[in-house]
């Protein structure tokens, strides 16, 4: 996991430091040149490209420096700036799962249960729907309708509020942000519910009396869960590129929309961490499944060391 | 006492030849052919997908916006970017549809003067369609208008735009099928490449076997490691943003799927027993790989390709939404949807169309793939 990020920082570095066209401050009318060769050696620019990457390396290794960001936040240090924007996009990310998981597994559950009847046509039907129509559409449409025409909820984010007041103005995007994982849940849980209702263990489940929506509950879903983690997990890093859009329909000041401004500023050191933050995130989420295969299912824990 | 043949017992003393008689001589008992006719692999799947009649909708609406994406462009006489500065922001006109109130070029002005409504310079003659909601706001009548948005602009009677028009005037109806084939072109164009690199990739590295594998799985490891958002950033800010370098940022990652998908087949078949005996024939790796392997993989192939092109389709879109795609003038859905974005409060149908096609072609290519997995994989259905 290591190397894929060493492997990912290098080749980030070297595509953003080699763009073409990549001559910093080179053709500002405002700066003499003198000015401009002061610049590029305090970032290190006139150094070749091999030289500023080891200096990156070395400070983001021993001392956390991320770099200063050159043009979009003049002299604020990168780590500065996305310390500002990292939680506001969290929280939307993070709250936008834990809506989707309950429900989903709700509807999934549902459908199973009632599998071949009116209630789980529906489901699949809203679940396709749901899977086909991408995110920002669904955000466009609660932004014109609830948002603009109803006047139920602020148009775009207000960054001013708190506590409820932040969850009432988010609370548009991460819906939008939460109908594909509450779909994909649904339709996972369903298809394996519906593999598990046949397994000998409800049968037995039933034959001693209980009645099938108790067996189901107690027994079935259990087992449900555990190739639930493969889905969920990855879900993770689904939503946060779709909260990239997200984000820039509703004015969020998150990570989504300063990635794409980093990029149009162009603010290089900027553009890096974003790049580097989003690798470590998507990397740390393959980890967590891993991780959570063992504590969830202790078969595939035992089987691993029997192996060896 | 039964007749049990013994040869001292002398009723079977006589036993010459003209005793014997053949009960059968007229007709030859070979075995009856078959009535009906062998259903061959695609006939079998054909068979089960035609009886789908979601998958047979969501064909034909596919082959309907692939027409459409074709000859739509060329329908009426304004270009993709014929910019006119007289027909801004117009809304839709269908001329057939004109009595109905829908498409009839109308739009509702909120809170006008009631006593400007007279004035000519402001409101031409017989623009005025509808007015309603009067209220009072501090001593001045006020009213919604709903007014016919053409002769309102000062537009002549016999122009009309089917989808209306964008802030500069250009025919959204032209813009929206070419978007359409833009999107298209790259959904498929990548999916194609991406199958191709795949497949040959998965066949090699299942075919062999053991460390080439190994290593080649490895390979597909990190590559699949880095995030989808990094690898397209990356992959559009070197390349830059044509159409092409947005073709091949699909294409970077999405290969792997394919292959792991193929080496499995692979796994599957190559130890059974018709390979063994093809390869006892001599026939060489390359002819087993193609022509006695690979055919068996040719359904979820195929069935992986249709899921792959809404997932393209919506990538194109998701990086035009975010600046990183393609850029206008030129037109795609993605481009649409956020120019459309930018004017949803006051001209919501300008994104209507756009969100309305993407919607109808993402469902329509997943209720196909979906009817595609049950034609070729039955026991699959519903998962």
């Amino acid at each position: 996991m290591l190397i894929t990020l060493f492997i990912i920082v290098t080749i980030g570095f070297m595509v953003i430091r080699l763009m073409p066209g990549n001559t910093m401050y080179a053709d500002d009318p405002d700066m003499s040149a003198a000015q401009i060769e002061v610049l590029r050696a305090k970032y290190h620019l006139d150094k070749p490209v091999p030289v500023q990457y080891v200096i990156f390396l070395r400070g983001l290794l021993l001392e956390g420096d991320w770099g200063t960001s050159i043009s979009l936040y003049v002299g604020v240090p990168v780590w500065d700036v996305l310390k500002a924007k990292i939680p506001v996009s969290m929280y939307n990310n993070i709250v936008s799962l834990m809506i989707s998981l309950p429900l989903g597994i709700l509807s999934g559950v549902i459908a199973a249960i009632r599998k071949n009847t009116i209630v789980d046509y529906a489901t699949s039907f809203a679940v396709v729907i749901f899977i086909s129509v991408p995110s920002f559409i669904f955000a466009t449409l609660l932004q014109y309708f609830a948002a603009f025409k109803w006047r139920l909820f602020p148009i775009i984010y207000d960054a001013s509020a708190t506590g409820a007041g932040k969850l009432h103005s988010l609370l548009l995007p991460i819906l939008a942000l939460s109908f594909s994982p509450i779909a994909r849940v649904t339709r996972y849980l369903r298809a394996e519910l519906a593999e598990t209702i046949n397994s000998d263990f409800m049968l037995l489940a039933r034959t001693k009396g209980l009645t099938e929506t108790q067996a189901t509950l107690r027994h079935g879903i259990r087992n449900s869960l555990v190739p639930l983690a493969n889905v969920v997990i990855p879900m993770f890093t689904h939503i946060m590129s779709g909260s990239l859009v997200i984000e820039r329909i509703f004015s969020i000041p998150g990570m989504g929309g300063l990635m794409v401004s980093s990029i149009n500023a162009p603010d290089y050191p900027l553009t890096l961490a974003i790049l580097i933050f989003y690798s470590l995130v998507s990397l740390v989420t393959v980890l967590v499944v891993d991780l959570a295969y063992g504590v969830i299912d202790p078969r595939i824990r035992i089987g691993g060391r029997n192996i060896e | 006492m039964s007749k049990v043949y013994a040869p001292d017992d002398p009723q079977f003393a006589d036993l010459g030849p003209e005793r014997f008689v053949l009960t059968q001589l007229d007709d030859s008992i070979l075995d009856a052919k078959f009535e009906t006719k062998p259903i061959g692999f695609f006939k079998d799947a054909a068979i089960r997908f035609s009886k789908s009649r979601v998958s047979i909708i969501a064909l034909i609406v596919i082959a309907i916006v692939l027409a459409m994406a074709i000859v739509g462009p060329n329908m009426n006489e304004y270009g993709y970017n014929d910019q006119n500065m007289d027909y801004i922001n117009l809304p839709p006109k269908i001329p057939a549809f004109a009595k109905s109130g829908i498409f009839a070029g109308t739009r509702v002005l909120l809170n006008r003067r009631v006593d400007a409504l007279g004035d000519t310079s402001r409101y031409p003659e017989g623009c005025i369609v509808h007015k309603s909601n009067y209220q009072v706001i501090n001593g001045v009548e006020l009213c919604d208008v709903t007014v016919d948005y053409y002769k309102y602009s000062g537009v002549d009677d016999d122009v009309y735009f089917m989808f209306g028009t964008d802030y500069l005037g250009r025919d959204l109806w032209t813009r929206v099928w070419r978007g359409a084939r833009i999107s298209l072109v790259i959904a498929f164009v990548s999916v194609i490449l991406n199958s191709t690199i795949g497949l040959i990739y998965g066949s090699i590295a299942g075919y062999y076997g053991g460390s080439i594998d190994m290593v080649m799985m490895r390979i597909t490891e990190i590559i699949n490691a880095m995030p989808t958002v990094v690898v397209v950033t990356l992959f559009i800010l070197y390349f830059g943003n044509g159409l092409l370098s947005i073709i091949m940022a699909l294409v970077v990652q999405n290969w792997i799927g394919t292959a792991r998908m193929i080496r499995a087949q692979f796994y599957r078949f190559k130890n059974s027993e018709y390979v063994l005996a093809a390869r006892t024939l001599g026939v060489g790796d390359r002819t087993l790989m193609s022509r006695h392997i690979l055919p068996n993989s040719i359904g979820p192939i195929i069935t992986r390709t249709m899921v792959a092109i809404p997932s393209a389709i919506f990538t194109e879109s998701f990086l035009a939404y975010i600046g990183l795609g393609i850029r206008a003038p030129e037109s795609s859905i993605g481009v649409l949807l956020s120019e459309g974005q930018k004017v949803l409060m006051h001209y919501p149908e300008q994104t209507l169309f756009p969100a309305l096609l993407i919607s109808v072609l993402m469902i329509a290519f997943n209720m196909l793939s979906n009817g595609l997995r049950d034609a070729f994989d039955p026991t699959q259905r519903g998962a």
